[in-house]
């Protein structure tokens, strides 16, 4: 006759896998982190034509009451009193970088007049190129086939 | 009599639990500090030379005027968003470089600036593309325009 032995079995969760994963998520955070340099808050306009912002570009906020923020790329914005202080800020920023982006991060809702002031400032100060933060145009699929 | 005492065992693992617990803490702080900030916007280069702008000869060019409660006006003639391109093709077959001016209430929202600009880059997929935009801003219109 043959005797089954039973056997014993281990009561351990295996964790090492875990820690590998945990590692491999810290690098994707790690790698793809990013300070956002301006944290006003805006409802940005939306276009189906969107570039890439070069990283450390200048910024440049409007809130829809009319708030301003700058920031050259690499520290927090801060409030400006309004588009003059703009001028005398990205004249800053050109006279040290004159190949340096500017962002403007504009509310959708804010009065183009209050807009229109910041990119003249920002043409006085001779910038090259300004990008018109938006977000993703929702795509419209019309219904009904051909 | 010196009774030895049985050798304690002493494990040859490394011990990984704790790994996954610190780890999964750097994944919580990464998640909770990053944003996900929008980084994409639309590009609009400004011309270097700002002290001698070309001159436009109004009849020349198509005007694109946006009124305050947001309608779109194209050479004195209401138009919806979807039909400027439309109107804007034949002109551009017979002058590619015909140059089409943005212009702005200054109590227009700036969404509406945007999604005009939006159109007509955007011609470029249907194929009329708008090599010549100008947004001239309100004080270029009152130095440069007669």
């Amino acid at each position: 006759m043959r005797l089954h032995v039973r056997q014993r079995q281990d009561s351990v969760i295996p964790t090492a896998t875990m820690a590998d994963i945990a590692l491999l998520l810290i690098i994707f955070f790690i790698v793809t982190f990013q300070v956002e340099v301006d944290k006003a808050q805006v409802e940005l306009p939306s276009t189906g034509i969107r570039l890439e912002v070069p990283k450390e570009s200048a910024y440049i906020s409007v809130t829809e009451n009319g708030e301003i923020r700058v920031s050259s790329g690499d520290e927090i914005s801060v409030p400006v009193g309004g588009p003059d202080d703009v001028l005398s800020f990205a004249a800053t920023v050109v006279a040290q970088d004159p190949q340096k982006p500017f962002v403007l991060k504009a509310d959708e809702r804010t009065r183009y007049q209050m807009v229109d002031q910041v990119i003249d400032a920002l043409k006085q100060a001779k910038a090259r190129t300004i990008y018109l933060l938006s977000e993703q145009e929702s795509v419209q699929v019309s219904g009904g086939g051909g | 009599m010196q009774i030895r005492r049985k050798k304690s065992k002493v494990s040859d693992e490394i011990p990984t639990a704790t790994m996954a617990d610190v780890s999964f803490l750097l994944i919580i702080y990464f998640m909770v500090t990053s944003t996900f900030a929008a980084t994409r916007g639309l590009d609009f280069a400004l011309p270097e030379q700002e002290d001698n702008p070309p001159l436009i000869e109004k009849e020349e060019s198509v005007l694109i005027e946006i009124q305050a409660a947001g309608n779109i006006v194209v050479d004195q003639q209401p138009m919806e968003l979807g039909d400027i391109l439309e109107y804007l093709e034949p002109k551009l077959e017979a002058n590619p470089m015909k140059p089409v001016i943005i212009r702005p209430d200054p109590n227009a929202p700036y969404g509406r600036m945007v999604d005009v600009f939006d159109e007509l880059r955007a011609g470029v997929e249907q194929g009329i593309e708008v090599k010549n935009i100008s947004i001239p801003t309100q004080r270029e219109i009152e130095a440069f325009w007669y």
